[in-house]
């Protein structure tokens, strides 16, 4: 990652979207940046973090998103500017904060960064949190490109300020994750003052404090009229008007060149999202007879637009909208220049052939002999895998049904192939213990299943502790089952309180997870899933227990983080003398159900393979195989 | 993928889930999909072949007796009630320790010692109790190993699982000790030669013991409730008129009363119909009380006759001759069981035709029907 903090103003350079999100707080003067790792949000921190030293910055990676937004908050009361970043998933954790963070005001300007992961690649869930921001009374701004997505940072700390309320930023995958060109504003030099001026503010009390909430967005509102961050391209009175914010409007610009319509289609793109600048929008509706809304990936401006109408009784004929609502764009997922034209064309009555159709044929038929359907996986060495390994074996051996409640993590495989299907379905951070211990308390109405709760150590820090004390308290019967890699991997290896370094490389206190849980005075066992025998079988102990709450720990460190110090510690390879493949006495164990990539199956001679490329050298494989064919030797 | 239901999974619903498995441990050990454990088979992961070694062996799936009897005895099946015998006696050990860790008289720990010690086998698999004392396979290399299997635990043992789990390419001679249906198990694996699995040739001596059923579903956490089990030597359920279940240990002995257990019996066991370990090469029993401390024993092939032989010969085993009564006995308490074994499984098929597992010449099925008590 480039180092955000270069001083050139006016210097053209390529950025991130995140990247970009960073610069900006830094040309704002932010002293105060706090995070909790969510894909896309996970660049803006570090990118902060690493300048951080050098600015007198105060930058951490938070247990989790309340923390952070609480944390920066009071950065912003005691009047230094603040800023908290997460995924869609972090609005949601930190929207009782919110609720009430809206109710009584910021000092200096504080940011709310929200990344949406439209398409649901990286995420538990697919979901738009714009409409937090019409729902809790805020203002709202999405970036259309990266440098927006700087300037617009920049100036949301002088709106929070001015408007003495949080703003948001949203952002999606396509302008978080891509890179453009930005060019560069003045860096201030670093100077931060104390100051508790906020908190003499007179707000009024209870819900007078929500009516002056909604005068402040009047005015608010009133200012977004003039926003640069608004524009327009197009004829004047265009046959089609498409409204639009964010990455699509990339899509739609293209769109519209690529259907060569720059002179009968225009496009009002939005950077103001809430609250909406209901005059510029008028006169752009009064001149156009279609509109079509290009978003992602609620219909947010679709709906709020045509709330918008009704209330227009001066604006005469209301134009025919198209989006959503109608038919023409998706109400999920990532949108493309190929779905905008799409709509475009189909609302105009055009025709659009981007290939003719046989080539079309022929290019989709060509991959499919050589591409391989590959299912979702963990990686080789995965100390997972034999976590997963041991807890399905336990889990059929004891023969009750057992089961695993998943959670958010590397480990969340547990439903899937990956994880031998032991878990059932995932909801959100810290919801398998918190599901787990309600199948717990589930005796009385004949419930006789085992239950274990799946966790990682960066989701037990996070979220998974209430649900622990709870079911402790409530003599609730079930096992957590602590996934601890010493990492939070799935997101990038970001620090946390297990982990004896801060977002800014500096030394930090370890909180320890076995300790924490043996405080609760309950069964702790910490396993080394390597060893399959000794773990397995102390599985099967702690299920035959069967009373109230017990911890399991698999320790053993993320193979990503092992690799980057040593060596692989065995060399392996199948004996294809004793590989009997899939007769009788194996029927491909290891590679159609064990499922490492780093073995392989070869088809020609009916025997598993080490791919000498992928394997990590852990050995594990050695103690599954049924025949003994597989051979590890110290390295 | 063929059409066939995976050979696991009809073993799971033709045996295991419907009350008959035995848990003898034969579908398990070459396969890493089924284990024993703690009184049941488990099933790991689906296998999805549809001819599978674990339904082709188990003694519950259908057995050809002539066939098999025609592979080891050279003959049909079913002229004794107590198989092929071509010689019995009475045996002890002449070891004094050895009959002291013996169930009744030592004989088979005798047997193996003697063929260890004259190169007839490398090991014995056989069943030993674990520290609590459940059974489990172990594949025994010296005396000392040997005595640690001595003594019987009156509950099921997948002692097969350990004979499966032998590397293929060994060359070691073998032998193995097993109940009746363990002996049926491997006695289909020499009709039937299994692939990927050590060479049936290594088995240089099957043998087989006496058994009218064994105790199991929950049996072991009764006796585990009851008893510190690590400091249990033996147990014994001396033969009528007695009635009790005795546990010795350092500090003397207890006992249960057999009408306290008699609902652990094994259900499956009830659909046994071999009393004797008829295709072992050997049989040892008790001696029942006309001669307690001794053993009975059938010889049967020469295989049988060459390690009896030579254990008499050094001196291994003190014989003398099983009375005419004794032996007219034991036929009729094996044919009392083989009748009990029809009636169970007629009962449950509802049909004479249809005797499940059992594929039996129709003159032997009369004649057991037919018999009185």
């Amino acid at each position: 990652m480039p180092d955000i903090d270069v001083d050139a103003p006016g210097r053209t350079v390529l950025l991130m979207g995140n990247e970009a999100v960073a610069r900006g707080a830094l040309e704002a003067g932010v002293g105060f940046a706090a995070s909790y790792p969510g894909t896309p949000s996970s660049e803006i921190l570090p990118a902060i973090a690493d300048v951080a030293a050098r600015r007198g910055i105060y930058a951490e990676w938070s247990v989790n998103e309340k923390v952070a937004i609480e944390s920066a908050t009071a950065a912003s009361l005691a009047g230094i500017r603040a800023m908290a970043s997460m995924k869609q998933n972090g609005v949601n954790v930190i929207s009782d904060f919110l609720a009430n963070l809206v109710m009584s005001g910021v000092g200096a300007g504080l940011l709310l960064v929200s990344c949406d992961d439209p398409g649901q690649r990286n995420s538990s869930n697919e979901q738009d949190t714009r409409p937090i921001a019409k729902w809790l009374d805020f203002p709202l701004l999405e970036p259309g490109d990266f440098q927006e997505a700087k300037d617009m940072t920049k100036w949301l700390f002088d709106v929070s300020e001015e408007f003495d309320t949080v703003c948001m930023l949203r952002c999606v995958s396509k302008i978080s994750h891509t890179r453009g060109n930005v060019t560069l504003g003045e860096l201030p030099a670093p100077q931060y003052r104390i100051s508790f001026e906020a908190d003499k503010r007179e707000r009024g009390r209870g819900s007078r404090r929500h009516d002056d909430l909604h005068r402040r967005l009047a005015r608010a509102q009133r200012r977004f009229e003039q926003s640069p961050f608004n524009r327009y391209v197009g004829p004047d009175r265009p046959e089609l008007l498409i409204i639009t914010c964010g990455s699509c409007w990339l899509h739609s610009q293209e769109a519209v060149r690529l259907l060569d319509l720059e002179d009968r289609v225009g496009i009002l793109k939005l950077g103001t999202c809430w609250p909406l600048p209901e005059r510029l929008i008028e006169r752009h509706l009064a001149k156009s007879n279609e509109v079509l809304f290009v978003e992602e990936i609620d219909p947010f401006l679709e709906r709020s637009v045509m709330e918008l109408t009704s209330a227009l009784s001066a604006m005469g004929p209301r134009p025919v909208f198209y989006g959503k609502r109608s038919g023409h764009v998706n109400a999920y997922g990532e949108l493309t220049p190929d779905l905008v034209i799409n709509a475009i064309a189909s609302v105009m009555g055009l025709t659009y052939q981007a290939r003719d159709k046989e080539y079309d044929r022929e290019i989709e038929a060509l991959p499919r002999g050589y591409v391989v359907p590959r299912a979702g996986t963990l990686c080789p060495g995965c100390p997972h895998r034999a976590s997963f390994w041991a807890i399905k074996n336990a889990i059929r051996m004891d023969g009750r049904d057992g089961f695993i409640t998943n959670d958010i993590g590397c480990y969340g495989v547990g439903p899937t192939p990956a994880g031998f299907f032991v878990g059932r379905d995932g909801y959100c951070m810290g919801s398998g213990a918190g599901v787990a211990s309600g199948f717990g308390k589930l005796g009385q109405f004949g419930f006789t299943q085992p239950v274990l709760a799946a966790c990682g150590d960066s989701t037990f820090y996070h979220a998974a502790i209430p649900a622990l004390i709870d079911g402790i308290h409530n003599n609730s019967n079930f096992i957590l089952v602590v996934f601890d890699n010493s990492a939070t991997a799935m997101t990038g290896f970001q620090p946390h309180p297990g982990i004896a370094t801060n977002a800014m490389g500096g030394p930090a206190r370890v909180v320890s997870i076995e300790a924490l849980c043996r405080a609760m005075d309950v069964r702790v066992e910490v396993c080394d899933p390597f060893d399959l025998k000794n773990t397995t079988a102390t599985l099967l102990d702690m299920m035959a227990m069967d009373g109230g709450v017990r911890v399991a720990i698999m320790k053993r460190q993320c193979e990503l983080t092992r690799a980057r110090q040593e060596g692989p510690p065995f060399k392996v390879h199948v004996d294809p003398d004793k590989c009997v493949g899939e007769e009788c006495g194996c029927d491909r164990l290891c590679t159609r159900i064990f499922l490492c990539p780093g073995l392989r199956w070869n088809r020609n001679t009916g025997k598993a393979e080490i791919d000498e490329v992928i394997c990590s050298g852990c050995g594990v494989c050695a103690d599954i195989c049924p025949q003994g064919a597989i051979i590890r030797e110290a390295a | 993928m063929d059409s066939q239901p995976p050979a696991a999974n009809k073993l799971l619903n033709e045996v295991v889930d419907t009350g008959l498995c035995c848990l003898c441990g034969g579908c398990s050990g070459g396969c890493p999909y089924l284990v024993p454990y703690q009184g049941r088979i488990a099933r790991l992961d689906d296998c999805t072949l549809a001819e599978g070694q674990c339904y082709q062996y188990c003694p519950r799936t259908p057995t050809d007796m002539d066939a098999i009897s025609e592979h080891i005895f050279g003959q049909p099946y079913g002229d004794d009630e107590i198989g092929v015998v071509q010689e019995a006696f009475l045996a002890r050990s002449a070891d004094p320790e050895i009959r002291e860790k013996g169930q009744d008289g030592g004989t088979v720990t005798a047997l193996l010692s003697l063929a260890l010690d004259e190169g007839l086998i490398d090991a014995a698999v056989e069943t030993r109790m674990a520290d609590d004392r459940t059974p489990q396979g172990f594949v025994a290399q010296s005396t000392e190993d040997m005595l640690s299997c001595a003594g019987v635990s009156y509950e099921p043992s997948p002692v097969l699982q350990a004979f499966n789990s032998l590397p293929k390419e060994s060359t070691e001679k073998l032998a193995i000790v097993g109940l009746p249906c363990h002996v049926t198990c491997v006695a289909k694996m020499k009709t039937y030669p299994p692939r990927n699995r050590v060479d049936m040739d290594n088995v240089k001596v099957v043998v087989g013991l006496f058994c009218g059923w064994t105790l199991a579903d929950g049996f072991h956490r009764f006796l585990q409730d009851r008893f510190d089990l690590s400091q249990a030597a033996r147990f014994d359920i001396p033969h009528h008129p007695a009635h009790t279940f005795d546990v010795y240990s350092e500090s003397g002995m207890e006992s249960v009363e057999l009408d306290d257990i008699r609902h652990y019996i094994n259900d499956a066991c009830s659909y046994c119909w071999d009393m004797t370990a008829e295709f072992a090469d050997v049989s040892v029993g008790s001696g029942r009380a006309a001669f307690k401390g001794w053993n009975t024993v059938i010889v049967r092939t020469r295989d049988g006759q060459r390690v009896t032989d030579i254990a008499k010969a050094k001196y291994a085993l003190e014989t003398q001759p099983i009375p005419t009564e004794s032996l007219d006995n034991l036929r009729r308490a094996s044919l009392n069981k083989k009748k009990r074994a029809l009636a169970s499984i007629i009962a449950r098929t509802g049909d004479a035709d249809n005797l499940l597992y059992l594929g039996l010449p129709r003159n032997v099925v009369d004649r057991v029907l037919a018999a009185g008590e």
